[in-house]
């Protein structure tokens, strides 16, 4: 027996000694800090200097280079993650390390570049905020190596992100960007719909964007259209107006229980795994009453698996009422009732149910401290906020969805084309999207 | 910030203010917040630990600790001395006690560190704390001035 066992773990010990090289890295330095990237991402290394520049780049750009005919782009890194740079003479050579990027190949200026480390994958360590210098979500891990620490860059993340952090900030001034400037003769319906966007702001708090821009144009010209049969002025001037106005923006069964056959097929739609506890979040959740729809349908159709709803608004009367939200009974469809009991003040869902899901009093452009969900709830709730911070939260979602999750939008809400991380998943009668795999 | 957290802190400052101060007091508009604080000028501390994880922050001028201190003591304070810094820190005790022992019927399980009391102008708090957890504030109006209630509380273990 015991020698079995000897012979079992010796080769064992001898695979931890001679350790498995399986990823190799470029090192180089940035203001001091060792760095790597990825040697599949590195085309090659050159020096060079006196750069074409091209007006109207952002800062980081230092202009374009030709390799050996082809034109690309160099990027100071430095600037880039804003880190001091040593001023250098226009003649000294820069080093450069030229990075291929999926279909993009592009240059970067380092401060040294250092030579190939080889390591094993299972050594590098997740990122950690105390690098400080470079925002986290760029690193995609740190690794030691004969007593030198390594941040590696994620140079996917830092050149693909930075596309759609321009897409992102495009769309801030799209939908009026999209309409002529007024110096130009303009059709009087594109100036009402101009007046619309800034109307709605004012009276509803409703931000016109990519969002919702195609439901807000076809609205507009039937507002128009009714408006004007019935002899009435065309722009909005009251609240009482743009309440009117965005009354058929809102998804079906909004504060109120869902349909109970829309809600089983949605989730049953879903494809959510095997096993373990389903995560939801429901931010902007009001009463309460599309938490509870969600929890009816999950226990419907998951009956034996555990879920957990996180349901937060931040108007504080409607979220602290919800977890004793009590119904009429005439509000409240059939196949509930067996989910639900009768009380003094009207029927309320079972302390079962109720331990399902939890009702936060909380902001959502605050910290949101959820993570590694199934599914995301926001339906109505992201047009009520600012476009950036709109385009802000839909990022922030793709990064606390699982790959695979969920995302349900409103009705007339959709996702820009921008945010290429999503698709749409179709034959729902809602707006959902799944994060890609 | 859990809904059934926010009503016995709210209850339990007003109840304890009412109380000790023997006056009506108002409370003013709840609300989130996710930056550092300015503190007034006198805070004073209480951790929270167990199930639940955080602190409370009482948060005034150091004229209205006095005062509150003067009047809970019945009798007139004039320096911030140790007795004025006992009772504000005895005041932050009962307050939190109370709201923890109305969680503790409702079934969350946790304790109460001593309180700790900072002094001193125009001071800020930084708490990482702060960058994890929205605190709620919750204004209370005295005639001796307002006295500010920062809870930011949540669950250790949120999956």
């Amino acid at each position: 027996m015991t020698t079995e066992t000897q012979i079992e773990t010796q080769p064992e010990k001898a695979t931890i000694i001679v350790k498995r090289i399986d990823f190799k890295m470029i090192t180089f330095t940035l203001a001091g800090k060792d760095y790597g990237v990825d040697i599949m991402r590195v085309k090659e290394i050159r020096k060079a200097n006196q750069f074409t520049h091209v007006p109207n780049t952002p800062i980081f750009v230092r202009g374009v280079d030709n390799l050996r005919g082809e034109i690309i782009p160099i990027i100071d890194l430095r600037m880039m993650f804003n880190l001091p740079a040593e001023r250098r003479d226009e003649t000294e050579l820069e080093n450069i390390i030229i990075l291929r990027v999926g279909e993009i190949v592009l240059g970067i200026i380092v401060d040294t570049i250092e030579k190939v480390v080889g390591i094993s994958k299972d050594t590098i360590q997740p990122p950690h905020p105390i690098f400080g210098d470079i925002n986290v979500k760029y690193i995609s891990g740190v690794v030691e190596n004969e007593g030198r620490l390594y941040i590696i860059l994620d140079v996917d993340r830092i050149f693909t992100q930075n596309k759609e952090e321009r897409a992102a900030q495009a769309p801030q001034t799209a939908p009026l960007a999209e309409i002529p400037a007024p110096s130009i003769p303009e059709a009087a319906e594109e100036l009402n719909l101009r007046f619309f966007i800034e109307t709605l702001a004012t009276f509803a708090g409703f931000h016109v964007s990519p969002l919702n821009q195609d439901w807000v144009r076809n609205r507009a010209s039937e507002w128009e259209e009714k408006r004007r049969s019935a002899h009435q002025e065309v722009q909005i001037t009251s609240e009482a107006d743009a309440r009117e106005f965005l009354s058929s923006f809102y998804s079906p069964d909004t504060d109120r229980l869902w349909d109970p056959t829309s809600a089983k097929n949605l989730v049953s739609g879903l494809d959510l795994g095997q096993q373990g506890q389903i995560l939801v979040w429901n931010p902007g959740s009001g009463r309460g009453t599309e938490a509870y729809s969600l929890a009816a349908a999950l226990k419907w159709v998951h009956p034996a698996r555990p879920y957990k709803i996180w349901a937060n608004d931040k108007d504080l009367l409607n979220i602290s009422s919800a977890p004793s939200l009590s119904f009429a009974r005439d509000q409240v469809p059939e196949e509930y009732l067996p989910l639900m009991t009768e009380t003094k003040t009207g029927w309320q869902f079972t302390g079962e149910v109720k331990s399902h899901i939890l009702f936060e009093f909380h902001d959502i452009l605050h910290l949101n401290p959820y993570d590694n969900l199934q599914l995301i709830v926001v339906r109505d709730v992201l047009s009520f906020l600012d476009v950036n911070d709109q385009n802000r939260l839909i990022e922030e979602f793709y990064d606390k969805l699982r790959p695979g999750g969920y995302l349900l939008l409103g009705k007339n809400e959709k996702l820009g084309h921008d945010f290429t991380g999503f698709r749409e998943v179709e034959g729902f009668n809602q707006r959902l999207y799944r994060k890609k795999e | 910030m859990r809904v059934e957290y926010i009503n016995p802190f709210v209850e339990a400052a007003y109840n304890i203010l009412r109380e000790v101060l023997s006056e009506e007091v108002k409370r003013g508009i709840l609300y989130l917040k996710s930056s550092t604080n300015p503190v007034k000028g006198v805070a004073a501390i209480v951790g929270l630990a167990g199930e639940v994880e955080g602190r409370v922050l009482f948060d005034m001028t150091k004229s209205t600790a006095l005062k509150i201190a003067s009047k809970m003591n019945d009798e007139d304070l004039l320096d911030w001395d140790d007795l004025a810094r006992a009772t504000i820190t005895e005041l932050a005790n009962l307050i939190t006690a109370q709201a923890v022992t109305k969680l503790h019927d409702l079934g969350f399980r946790f304790d109460l560190t001593p309180p700790a009391l900072i002094t001193g102008e125009n001071m800020e708090m930084y708490d990482d704390y702060k960058d994890e957890t929205e605190t709620l504030i919750v204004p209370m109006e005295t005639s001796f001035g307002p006295v500010e209630i920062n809870v930011a509380i949540r669950e250790r273990n949120r999956n």
